[in-house]
């Protein structure tokens, strides 16, 4: 599903060049979950932000699905990432002014969705995470593993093909940490890839497969039995 | 259309989330947009003077300049003369009517007025104007002499119910029978071409002054031609000089008076002309005010919207998050854009829909505050409507395109990590806006300090002659005046009286004169004229700077003695008033001496210099009974007046007036100015505040963690006001030296307009300067001082 060689990404200000991401090469098979850790700095949110295609890279190439993305511009990225990807943050990053039945509908309304359609599918997902009794409720409103819940339920309404989760228990405590990872490694069982970035050793446990880096580069790739 | 109910929903929620911020940017918004709304109406009907006649564009004015040895004359009308000549001559002219404005008495029984706004006017009048005949043939109306034809409100005054057709009024002092021929609809109150009632021009023609037709130094009506389509009044101009040398060239060379005739279009007359108009006093219109205020009006809007835009910049901050989310969840920067334009345009729909109640609300106070009915009501016109309708989205698109594009281009990534940081370029621009804003604030406070500043010049100026406790009564010329005077003189209460034809504010003659100059030639001249008793001068503390007064002792002083000003001793090139003493004159059919020179004093308001004036006793001539009364017992001495006078002329009503708030009166027009300059002013700064509390509070929550920090380290409570004004009053600094110079050239020009005039000192830039500063200190020391005073853990937990 996705095949990334030698992908490189410098920030640079008027008089540091950091290297984010320095030629580096991954391949993710569609159905799997793959873990990323490493250090602060590594680069593993660029990666993700790349992968995610909310970022460009400077070289390299980005296969996505058999096609080359690295240098799609902002309207075609929108397109296929609205299409095809679901994200979940560590911070929720669930709009306060929208109740969670509408912050769970959004991806649908740029999709273009019909209402009825809407209101069925994120009934479904509100249902299947649980939270189908908070769904007048504003984020504000709720706990934080009801808030990570509602995040995927909107990661996932869309049916995408891949999941992109940057550290998603960073801010929950363990039980709400394990409810969130459950769901993940059900989505995934039902095809789902998914790509995690984290810094919990046990979190990555979830994962197939686990990619280290440092200083831009993978290190090492651990294959989970 | 899911999406439009998703961004209206984000929209209003977020609205009711930032009430404050809201009710600010919707306030400020509201506030500009009623300001303006006023405004253009007010405008509007400056601009509608006399547009609404269907022949306007084809109706002219003749007018003349009159250029004597001394001096060009611009004058309003023409002589008798012109205007039917000019119809025979020239084949371009349609029509032509005289306009004579008159005050005259009418009686019906016991019902008396004097109608303030009489217009003696030809038969042609309603060929010309489109002004409605109720009652009537417009055709015939005004043929025969002493025809009147009444507005519908003077029908009602006089008849009642009654149908007045065929009826008859007693008009004048000399109560002669007219006959009632029409009833018109009240002239509207945008014509400068304005009265209750018409009486027909033939009755003077005719009657009265028979050859005053072919009179060609008698000014005294205006004149209006109406051209046939397509004809060209600047090749008719071309052919006028030809026309006055066969008509009236002989006697343009002996009174060595020439005459030069233009013609002015009827439309742009109110606005534009620098004669003098039919409209008079407060009625006369100004183009520079019409200007000036268009120009407040487009301040204030700009204030508005810089607010709406410097508050939605500033809050980019906030909202960021939420478009980051946007995009992840597939939003493309065009939708966001949208939703963010249309997010601006709900908050002006709202300030739409408060603007037309404000206005409703304010609509009765500014027309009294203009001192017309500029507009009859906000509602009552749904093109109006319609129009700021528009004008209402527009703004809210232009405000808003700026703070969409620039919420809209947010990196999702960098702000969902939070990495997010107001650039230095929108701070640049925000701090740029609120510099333009307390520039044009500022400026406005040194206009209007100025402008009062002139007006209280005006009224404390020594005007060289004593006004107070100066009581005038009209007699409107009746032949008993002078007996009248006599026993008001002998009346308690009453220090002295006189009778005149002028006094100071009033109208006054203008005579063709001849006097003897410094070369001992007889100069012509046309001269202002008074005609005065002897107790003229004494009561008025004229004050003599050569020779004497007029004094029964002399005989000849009632027909053969003339006194001049200081002015026209100048001009006849004379080095000091002794040297006129003596000289002679020759003035509509008088000749005598000079007696004496009266020191220059200001018979006509300040707008204008001091001119040449003539003074002599004609009794005829007087209307008019100045009494100087005691201070005490003023209702019985006014009391006692009105008796007399009700037994000496019973059949005209008692009108009075106290000089000095008649002299005034011709400031009404400036101290309108001021009032409406002073109130709009105030508003611009409230707008301007506004903007600056709400870009201070934001600017004192984004640096919550920085204050935090600095308290821990040990800032006291006023290091922290002091370091948060700092930053606005530098650009409130900034603004006062844009705004003082403008300010100054702005004002220096306006002030041109007055012959005698206060002058701009540094005082006033620095009062306005301390005044802007202030209220910019008062604005952010209310956020300063909360920020310093909250507690600094909290600030830093908001890490």
């Amino acid at each position: 599903m996705i095949k990334i060689r030698d992908l490189e990404k410098i920030y640079r200000t008027e008089e540091v060049e950091t290297v984010a991401l320095n030629k580096i090469s991954i391949d993710v098979k569609e159905g799997e979950f793959v873990a990323i850790m490493g250090p602060s700095g590594c680069g593993k949110s660029t990666l993700l932000n790349i992968l995610g295609l909310l970022d460009d890279p400077d070289n390299g190439s980005f296969l996505f699905n058999n096609i080359e993305v690295a240098h799609f511009n902002e309207r075609k990225r929108a397109e296929l990432r609205k299409h095809n990807i679901g994200f979940v943050f560590q911070s929720f990053n669930l709009i306060d002014e929208l109740t969670v039945f509408e912050n769970v509908e959004l991806p649908l309304i740029y999709t273009g969705v019909k209402s009825g359609e809407r209101k069925k599918r994120v009934e479904e997902v509100l249902d299947k995470m649980q939270i189908m009794h908070r769904r007048n409720h504003y984020p504000q409103q709720l706990s934080g593993g009801q808030q990570q819940r509602v995040a995927v339920a909107r990661a996932v309404v869309n049916n995408p093909k891949l999941i992109l989760a940057d550290e998603p228990t960073g801010n929950l405590d363990s039980s709400n940490g394990n409810e969130v990872m459950s769901l993940l490694t059900d989505l995934n069982e039902q095809g789902t890839t998914i790509i995690m970035v984290t810094h919990s050793e046990h979190d990555a446990r979830y994962s197939h497969r686990i990619i280290r880096m440092l200083d831009g580069q993978t290190v090492l790739e651990n294959i989970m039995v | 259309m899911h999406m439009l109910r998703n961004y209206l929903k984000i929209a209003f929620r977020n609205l009711w989330r930032h009430r404050v911020f809201s009710f600010i940017n919707i306030m400020g918004l509201t506030v500009g947009m009623t300001a303006c709304l006023l405004i253009f109406l007010y405008v509007r009907f400056e601009w509608s003077y006399d547009r609404f006649h269907t022949k306007a564009d084809r109706i002219y004015r003749i007018v003349a300049d009159i250029k004597t040895p001394t001096e060009t004359i611009p004058a309003d009308r023409p002589a008798w003369a012109v205007p039917s000549h000019v119809q025979l001559d020239f084949s371009e002219v349609e029509a032509f009517t005289r306009v004579l404005p008159d005050n005259v008495l009418f009686r019906k029984g016991d019902v008396k007025f004097t109608e303030l706004k009489t217009l003696w006017v030809d038969s042609t009048f309603f060929n010309i104007f489109s002004l409605k005949l109720l009652k009537g043939d417009p055709h015939t109306a005004l043929r025969e002499p002493f025809s009147v034809v009444l507005s519908e409100s003077a029908a009602k005054k006089y008849f009642g119910k009654e149908d007045p057709m065929g009826q008859t009024i007693l008009a004048t002092g000399e109560a002669i029978p007219a006959i009632v021929t029409g009833v018109m609809q009240d002239m509207p109150q945008n014509t400068q071409v304005n009265g209750d009632i018409l009486l027909s021009m033939s009755s003077i023609t005719l009657k009265w002054a028979k050859g005053i037709d072919d009179q060609w130094s008698n000014y005294s009506p205006y004149a209006y031609i109406l051209l046939k389509p397509g004809a060209d009044p600047k090749a008719m101009e071309k052919r006028f000089p030809a026309f006055l040398e066969k008509w009236a060239g002989k006697e343009m060379r002996q009174s060595q008076m020439f005459v030069t005739l233009k013609l002015e279009q009827l439309k742009e007359v109110y606005l534009h002309s620098s004669r003098g108009q039919l409209a008079e006093g407060s009625q006369l219109g100004n183009i520079r005010n019409v200007y000036i205020f268009s120009i407040i009006a487009a301040f204030i809007l700009i204030i508005a919207c810089i607010n709406f835009v410097n508050l939605t910049t500033a809050r980019a901050t906030e909202r960021a998050r939420e478009v980051g989310i946007r995009k992840v969840a597939g939003a493309v920067k065009t939708q966001l854009a949208r939703q963010f334009i249309g997010e601006s345009v709900v908050i002006c729909f709202i300030a739409f829909l408060l603007t037309l109640g404000l206005s409703a609300l304010l609509l009765p106070s500014f027309n009294h505050l203009a001192g017309k009915t500029i507009s009859e009501g906000i509602f009552t016109n749904s093109s109006l409507l319609l129009l700021l309708l528009g004008a209402g989205m527009v703004i809210g698109l232009l405000a808003g395109i700026y703070p969409a594009f620039v919420l809209a281009a947010f990196k999702p990534i960098e702000v969902l990590k939070g990495r997010f940081a107001t650039g230095s370029k929108g701070s640049v621009l925000r701090k740029g806006l609120v510099i333009s804003q307390f520039a044009i604030s500022t400026a406005l406070i040194i206009g209007t300090i100025i402008v009062y500043t002139q007006m209280s010049y005006m009224r404390n100026r020594s005007l060289g002659f004593n006004k107070d406790q100066v009581l005038v009564v009209d007699t409107d010329g009746d032949k008993k005046t002078s007996a009248l005077q006599e026993t008001i003189a002998h009346l308690p209460g009453v220090k002295a009286s006189s009778s005149s034809g002028s006094v100071p504010g009033s109208e006054h003659q203008g005579a063709y004169s001849e006097l003897e100059n410094v070369k001992g030639d007889l100069q012509v001249t046309n001269l202002d004229l008074y005609f005065v008793d002897f107790d003229y001068i004494p009561l008025y503390n004229i004050q003599m700077a050569a020779g004497r007064p007029f004094d029964p002792k002399f005989k000849t002083d009632s027909s053969q003695a003339m006194i001049l000003n200081e002015a026209a001793v100048r001009m006849l090139g004379y080095h000091s008033p002794d040297q006129a003493v003596g000289k002679r004159f020759k003035q509509w059919g008088h000749e005598g001496k000079i007696i004496g020179v009266i020191k220059d004093f200001h018979y006509k308001s300040l707008q204008q210099p001091i001119k040449p004036l003539s003074m002599r006793m004609e009794w005829p001539r007087f209307k008019l009974i100045s009494v100087k009364i005691s201070p005490d017992n003023l209702k019985r001495t006014i009391s006692a007046i009105e008796k007399e006078f009700k037994t000496a002329i019973p059949n005209r009503p008692f009108s009075y007036y106290f000089l000095d708030e008649y002299f005034n009166r011709q400031y009404q027009n400036e101290e309108r100015f001021g009032k409406l300059f002073l109130n709009f002013a105030i508003l611009a700064i409230f707008i301007s505040c506004l903007g600056l509390l709400g870009l201070a509070s934001y600017s004192t929550m984004q640096r919550t963690r920085e204050i935090g920090i600095r308290k821990v380290m040990g800032a006291s409570v006023s290091n922290i006001i002091n370091l948060l004004s700092k930053e606005f009053l530098k650009l409130v600094a900034i603004s006062f030296f844009i705004a003082a110079p403008l300010a100054w050239y702005f004002m220096h020009k306006w002030l041109n307009d007055f012959a005698y005039r206060t002058s701009i000192s540094w005082w006033i830039f620095a009062a306005a300067g301390i005044l802007a500063l202030l209220i910019a200190v008062f604005t952010i020391s209310f956020q300063a001082f909360k920020a310093a005073m909250s507690n600094p853990v909290k600030a830093l937990r908001t890490e």
